[in-house]
């Protein structure tokens, strides 16, 4: 049996269940699972398709004692989530796996067709015949990757070897653009791409910070800050809600866009706010589970906050 | 069977774009090959190859859609307020619609177009329906998310469709399904031919005997549901890229405080608000819940009381889920044990 699961398999003395993921037979590719047995685990996978952030379940399953399978860019999200007192971190086992950087199963998909097989090994990934670097179908967030080792993390189990980390892509295409543009050009930008937005609200689902779900603003009749209407305007204005909740707390984990079924740019809106939290406060997001956000300094004995 | 030639398919779209909107599915502008379908132009390139992440039943039920208008008048201009209806009747012709979209289209017409007595036609969706051609783009290939041979016709089903074109080598041999279609086909464009039609796409299958029952014994073991749908995030992706949800709620919206206007926009049982009573209590408070009632609507209830299945088997809940829960290990699961 291998350490991987074998670490997995341990940590069920401690827990309830385990989070993680197996290969999807139809697809190929790794999809995320709950184990709640030690021999589910023996079906647990670690490649370089588990591009989810598993930690969005998380405060979902309050009052379960949980083991969670997080990279380091995962593990970010659970300090957050902790220094938030959001979740209580003694009900948390972290597995920490080393990532070798995340292939964009998605948009490979959309060019090569649903399910086709990967092959990623000595440095390049084959799809359908077709031979490319690594570097060329790695997530966006993958690219100067700062978040190798887990932030926080209580046992190791392996993964891949620290290699050298794919230098920040320069922007390109759309990205490229974007920076380019005057304040009147964006306007026009985010109007053409929220008109693909249908609200189905992907991207919050699929953000592990969003924490208020149930009750959002982008979707409450009362008070009614963005109507129901699925149309441009009040669709970017419901996202702008959302992404400004954001400040301070993402930690680019990218899985909104990565959630959008229509291929809108969130992470440009994003990475830009995060940009200017980290000039002002020295601070990103998920820095670790006792790291005061700058943005949240009140007086937390005077709130009873806490998990509930 | 008529023939149309690959090169005569833009000047067959041309003159159709002359009495009616065309759409077809493109490549969104900025994007990695995301294909929707949309309004097409003259030269505008046409993406038959991949599939689109969402179905085209915008065009017959949209994510928004003005119901009618309301105004204050002032005194002296007659009835205090003025209400004008709307009535769609806008003619559209869509390109490279599957097969199984099209048949979605003929599911929705058992709902929305009820012609028996004292059932009811809704207006809009009817003024939408009979403005639209539908020609569709037969498949000879699949991918591994697609399941329409878990149906009785599967990728020869028709219909829904006014005229299915089938690829073959240097264009298309067309069959007119209804008679839009054969006033389509018979424009000299088209030649007649006696060309066999190509093979069709053999999908995956998914067992559905005895589903609409099972769902029904199924429907009190919240912890099986808990189970087999614990990865779910509840978004609403699934039901918005579906060719056959067609859940929506009606609000109205203020212009000012003179005028306004009552909407319908999409809505999706996978959200908590959906079931959210007035009192604060929901009847669908977990996923598990509402993933339950999205099945067993499609699989059982929707049968029992239309005679349809909700499903085709396009497959897009599977292709495009961001938690990669696969709908048919669902449906699987509901069946064993």
């Amino acid at each position: 049996m291998n350490e991987f699961v074998q670490t997995i398999k341990q940590t069920f003395k401690e827990v309830d269940l385990v989070l993680g993921w197996v290969r999807s037979p139809a697809a190929g590719v790794a999809v995320p699972a709950c184990f709640h047995t030690p021999a589910q685990a023996d079906d647990a996978v670690f490649d370089s398709t588990c591009m989810h952030n598993l930690v969005v379940h998380l405060p979902r399953l309050a009052g379960k004692k949980v083991g969670i399978v997080a990279k380091g860019c995962d593990a970010r999200s659970i300090a957050q989530l902790v220094a938030e007192h959001a979740v209580d971190r003694s009900r948390v086992i972290v597995i920490g796996v080393h990532c070798p950087g995340m292939i964009d199963v998605k948009k490979a998909w959309r060019c090569f067709g649903f399910g086709k097989r990967i092959s990623d090994a000595g440095g390049r990934v084959a799809m359908e015949g077709k031979t490319v670097a690594r570097e060329e179908v790695l997530l966006q967030k993958c690219r100067g990757c700062r978040d190798w080792e887990p932030v926080i993390c209580d046992v190791t189990a392996g993964g891949a070897t620290k290699a050298a980390t794919a230098p920040p892509a320069e922007p390109a295409g759309i990205r490229k653009r974007f920076a380019a543009m005057s304040p009147a050009e964006r306007r026009q930008f985010w109007q053409d791409q929220f008109s693909r937005c249908i609200r189905c609200y992907a991207c919050r689902e699929a953000c592990p910070l969003c924490f208020c779900r149930d009750q959002c603003a982008m979707q409450a009749r009362d008070p009614g800050w963005a109507t129901a209407a699925i149309d441009a305007s009040q669709s970017w204005m419901a996202q702008l809600i959302r992404i400004s909740h954001m400040a301070g707390r993402c930690s680019g984990c990218e899985e909104c866009e990565r959630a959008c079924p229509v291929g809108i740019p969130l992470m440009l809106l994003l990475e830009e706010q995060n940009a200017v939290i980290e000039e002002l406060f020295g601070y990103r997001a998920g820095a670790g589970p006792e790291v005061k956000p700058p943005l949240l300094t009140f007086n937390i004995k005077d709130d009873a906050w806490g998990e509930s | 069977m008529r023939f149309i030639a690959e090169e005569n398919i833009p000047r067959l779209l041309g003159r159709l774009a002359a009495n009616a909107a065309v759409w077809a599915p493109q490549v969104v502008k900025d994007t990695v090959n995301t294909v929707l379908f949309a309004p097409w132009r003259a030269g505008g390139e046409i993406e038959t190859g991949a599939y689109s992440a969402l179905s085209a039943k915008e065009l017959v039920l949209p994510a928004t859609e003005r119901l009618f208008s309301y105004r204050y008048r002032r005194a002296g201009e007659g009835e205090r307020i003025g209400i004008k209806g709307c009535a769609p009747q806008e003619r559209v012709v869509i390109f490279g619609m599957r097969a199984c979209d099209a048949k979605a289209l003929a599911v929705l017409d058992a709902l929305f177009l009820s012609r028996s007595a004292g059932s009811y036609n809704d207006p809009y969706y009817q003024g939408r329906r009979s403005g639209l051609t539908v020609i569709t783009l037969a498949c000879t290939s699949c991918d591994s998310a697609c399941f329409c041979s878990s149906f009785e016709k599967g990728a020869a089903e028709t219909a829904g469709s006014d005229l299915i074109f089938y690829p073959v080598s240097g264009g298309y041999l067309a069959g007119p399904v209804s008679e839009k279609g054969k006033e389509l086909a018979a424009v000299d464009l088209f030649q007649d031919s006696s060309q066999e039609k190509p093979g069709l796409a053999k999908t995956a299958k998914v067992e559905l005997v005895g589903i609409q029952q099972r769902l029904l014994e199924r429907f009190d073991d919240i912890d099986f549901w808990r189970l087999a749908t614990e990865v779910c995030l509840s978004c609403g992706y699934c039901s918005y890229a579906c060719p056959a949800c067609h859940c929506f709620n009606i609000f109205d919206e203020t212009d000012g405080d003179r005028a306004g206007g009552r909407y319908r926009c999409w809505d999706a049982c996978m959200f908590y608000a959906y079931t959210l009573e007035s009192s604060g209590h929901n009847p669908r408070p977990e996923a598990a819940h509402r993933y339950r009632n999205r099945l067993a609507h499609k699989f059982s209830y929707f049968p029992l009381n239309r005679g349809e299945i909700l499903c085709t088997g396009c497959g897009r809940c599977i292709r495009g889920c961001p938690a990669g829960l696969d709908f048919r290990d669902v449906i699987r699961a509901v069946s064993a044990g």
